[in-house]
């Protein structure tokens, strides 16, 4: 069935390549006719024209201040002397029937006059709504910047602009999505970032086929370089500060109109657990905060299945003081550990996508009554064990560390493989599944550089900002993975210029 | 075959490359496999507790080999495909080649089923051997369709996870006895060498420099990798041989099949004890990458002779490699193809020097013909 719906997609491609095309102008404006918010007058007073436009996009404000006002008090003739005459900047007369399609649906006034049918005026009148900006919710750091990303592309873009004040930063812009025409702006610093990056970008933006594009996630998904992996390949983030300090490095930020988030590439897998709140803090706490939290993901993944598989195959290898703990926590447990700890585990990811879809305030509720009725039922029942329910909910609590949310989906179904591997072959299948992992990391690409940057290719100069953080002085260089066309930060002697006693 | 084919493969584009500071890495974990399991017995049997002479020997021995090899692939340009072809002319060398693919398959034909046997002995008895063998050479058909980059990762890994397991010799050295290595030398040095050929067998896998020497960037800057690679390999053989020999007498070395395993059985930390658990599931990363160089190699020569993708040799390798691997087991067959395979390994050890030789008497007789 999916490969007829595939062949049917395509021939519908390939006979229409667009939905949003009228032929000609009164073919468009008749279409645009069907819809309530679609206006459409024509003045007789001193300027004889037709004005159309979309009553749910354009800013009423200018079209009453300035257009009607300047077209009843001067009797205009022909679309340039009106062009002259408006108070308006950026006015245009185009007869691009493709280019007067997207104006007027983002909003733009378009006039039209007699003598000249196909030629017509576009007026910028694009009334913006947008929310204002906020503090970060999902990355949320306790000192440092507070602004988050909003919804709207231009405030998006001037978060970013007024942090980095460069003529070099540029902008380009896509329309992405067949339906949606969705604009997406590729960033970057020129000069700094590789051209090989961006071009990549560019290119598979454009390549994107498909008719909507609501948010960012779905670029992550679209151009990602194995688009089957667990791993997102393109690291977001809401935070404007995160985005300026990725470009300096001389990476390409992809921003999507309609998304609050950043996408960032190439990433590496170890930058998926790096905070911004690193670099706010002094660079031995963050390197141990940073380990702290490798450490939890780690714990969070290998926990539950390290747990399955002693206590199904090596119990020699508890010491008997320990053992004496686990048998008097787990003799009444009808259970193997496997399904003991399926079903905690089920438990646990039932709460937490039922705590994600509530509403904030109903949402700590059910975590509560969940985490401690629940957990406390389940072990008064004697269906799990104390021992098992502390190790869930640590690994639970570790796996939400990650200051990227998306990796924490990831760390949160990577654990299942695992699971079964150690209910297979107890260690040996924990230490299969890792391999499996360890090689798919290193196979996999993010915008065709590689995602397991740091350890392989084993490139001592990027571990400085991986596992620790090193202070400022010593990141001398951007990251070699991006093969910055500047591979300087700073001056090296100047900053290492070191100062004798008493100078 | 014309001019254009006969380098086709050799030139390989730079993003499959790898760097000359990975050869340490491969070579070291080509060497390093199931053989530091249990290779002290063999020794033992040789040349007693003076068998650590015999294992600096066969290091000495390393060293010159890989400088030969350089000397051959330097000279040569390329890799042993285009020597034979070189020396022996398209036929013979071409069957000599795959002869050479067949030493690798079998290199990790004897590594799988060595790894299996020490997961059947030590850890699961009934463990259910298709099984496991599929998922197994899945794990490995995924890592080689990968190329040589991501071999090469999974060597890094491997020698980066496997480590810390060697810290865990320090454990034996504190039960054990230094007195033991002291009555020393008291054996002939005819028993030292036969206990060197011995030893060289753990050493095998260094040879797969000639096949994956194309594949290196700046090969020239490779050499001290591939020689401090050998000396490494040699030094941990020789600290895992005195600390076995601290740790047991040498009568009981002589019934002990897996002595570095046993040692490990002693390594007790509060929260954990019976270690070797551990290190057999940690085992599995030293010995992945062995299987992996051994089929990836044997499927390379194999796309350098026919004009097949290597990937469809990868799974018709994979397919017929599954079958043996699942049914071989007992102790006795998979000794005597543990034996084979060394001494296999031995003679394609000896035949690199000479077919230097034989390479520089054709380059001669080629030069003067020219003449």
């Amino acid at each position: 069935m999916w490969k007829w719906m595939r062949k049917n997609k395509k021939k519908q491609g390939g006979q229409k390549p667009s939905y949003n095309q009228s032929d000609t102008l009164p073919e468009f404006i008749e279409v645009l006719g069907h819809s309530e918010d679609f206006i459409q007058f024509e003045l007789d007073g001193m300027t004889r024209c037709t004005v159309s436009y979309l009553k749910t996009m354009s800013d009423s404000k200018i079209l009453n201040r300035s257009v009607l006002t300047t077209l009843n008090s001067h009797a205009l003739h022909g679309l340039k002397e009106i062009k002259e005459t408006i108070p308006v900047e950026n006015v245009l007369i185009t007869d691009d029937l493709k280019v007067i399609q997207t104006k007027v649906m983002f909003g733009y006034i378009m006039i039209q006059v007699k003598s000249s049918m196909e030629q017509v005026l576009l007026v910028p009148a694009v009334s913006l709504e947008s929310r204002d900006v906020s503090i970060p919710e999902v990355e949320f750091s306790v000192v440092g910047p507070k602004e988050a990303f909003v919804e709207t592309i231009n405030t998006n873009i001037n978060l970013i602009r007024k942090r980095l004040p460069l003529p070099q930063l540029t902008v380009k812009e896509l329309q992405v999505g067949k339906m949606t025409s969705t604009r997406t702006a590729v960033v970057y610093v020129d000069g700094i970032a590789d051209q090989d990056n961006v071009d990549t970008v560019t290119q598979r933006l454009q390549d994107i086929e498909y008719d909507q594009l609501i948010d960012s996630s779905f670029i992550t998904q679209m151009i990602a370089d194995n688009a089957h992996s667990p791993f997102p390949q393109l690291l977001d983030t809401e935070r404007p500060d995160r985005v300026v300090s990725s470009l300096v490095e001389g990476k390409v930020a992809i921003l999507v109109d309609g998304s609050p988030h950043a996408l960032t590439c190439p990433t590496t897998v170890v930058e998926f657990f790096g905070a911004s709140d690193d670099y706010f803090l002094p660079w031995h706490l963050a390197s141990v905060f940073r380990l702290i939290r490798l450490f939890a993901v780690i714990f969070s993944v290998l926990s539950t299945p390290l747990y399955v598989a002693v206590l199904t195959y090596h119990f020699e290898m508890i010491p008997p003081e320990l053992m004496a703990t686990i048998v008097s926590s787990r003799s009444d447990i009808p259970f193997p550990p496997i399904l003991e700890v399926i079903i905690l585990e089920l438990t646990i990811e039932l709460l937490r996508e039922a705590g994600a879809r509530l509403p904030t305030k109903i949402g700590q509720t059910i975590g509560i009554v969940g985490g401690i009725v629940i957990g406390t039922a389940a072990v008064d029942a004697g269906l799990t064990s104390n021992v098992l329910l502390i190790i869930v909910a640590l690994s639970a609590l570790a796996s939400f560390t990650t200051p990227v949310y998306q990796i924490g989906n990831t760390i949160r179904l990577i654990r299942f493989p695992f699971l079964i591997g150690a209910q297979l072959w107890g260690l040996v299948g924990v230490s299969m599944c890792m391999v499996f992992f360890i090689g798919h990391l290193i196979k996999l690409q993010s915008i065709g550089r590689p995602f397991f940057e740091p350890l392989y290719p084993l490139r001592f100069k990027d571990l400085k900002d991986a596992f620790i953080r090193l202070p400022f002085t010593k990141q001398v260089d951007r990251p070699v993975l991006m093969r910055s066309e500047d591979p300087k930060r700073m001056n090296e002697d100047r900053a290492k210029a070191k100062r004798d006693i008493d100078e | 075959m014309n001019k254009l084919n006969e380098n086709q493969g050799l030139n390989i584009s730079e993003n499959y490359l790898v760097s000359p500071f990975y050869v340490f890495f491969i070579i070291f974990t080509m060497q390093v496999g199931i053989g530091i399991l249990g290779f002290e017995r063999y020794l033992v049997e040789k040349a007693g507790f003076d068998a650590w002479i015999s294992v600096l020997t066969a290091g000495v021995f390393l060293h010159i080999l890989v400088w030969i090899m350089y000397r051959l692939l330097q000279n040569g340009g390329g890799d042993i495909v285009h020597i034979h072809k070189q020396v022996f002319g398209k036929y013979i060398g071409g069957f000599l080649s795959l002869l050479f693919a067949a030493y690798a398959l079998l290199l990790s034909f004897d590594v799988m089923i060595t790894f299996i046997e020490v997961i059947k002995v030590w850890m699961f008895p009934g463990l259910q051997v298709w099984i496991f063998s599929f998922v197994m050479i899945g794990l490995v058909y995924y890592i080689v369709s990968g190329g040589f980059r991501v071999i090469t990762g999974i060597a890094l890994i491997s020698v980066v996870i496997g480590l810390p397991i060697l810290l865990l010799k320090f454990f034996p050295i504190q039960a054990g006895h230094t007195m033991n290595i002291y009555p020393n030398i008291n054996h002939s040095p005819g028993q030292i060498l036969a206990a060197a050929k011995q030893s060289a067998l753990s050493f095998l896998g260094l040879e797969f420099l000639l096949i994956f020497y194309p594949f290196i960037k700046n090969p020239d800057k490779s050499k001290k990798w591939a020689h401090f690679a050998v000396f490494y390999t040699t030094m941990l053989y020789f600290i895992s041989v005195l600390v076995t020999f601290v740790y047991f007498s040498e009568e009981q070395l002589k019934q002990v099949v897996w002595g570095t395993i046993s040692t490990w059985k002693i390594v007790e930390f509060p929260f954990i004890e019976r270690f070797e658990y551990v290190g057999i599931a940690m085992w599995l990363y030293v010995i992945l990458p062995n299987i992996c160089i051994g089929i990836w190699g044997a499927t390379r020569v194999m796309k350098r002779i026919f004009p097949v993708k290597q990937i469809h040799f990868l799974r018709v390798v994979c397919i017929s490699l599954f079958f043996p691997v699942a049914l071989v087991a007992g102790r006795d067959p998979i000794n005597a193809i543990n034996n084979f395979a060394g001494t296999v390994g031995y003679y394609v050890l000896l035949y690199i020097p000479v077919l230097l030789l034989l390479k520089m008497i054709s380059d001669k007789v080629r030069k003067r013909y020219e003449n």
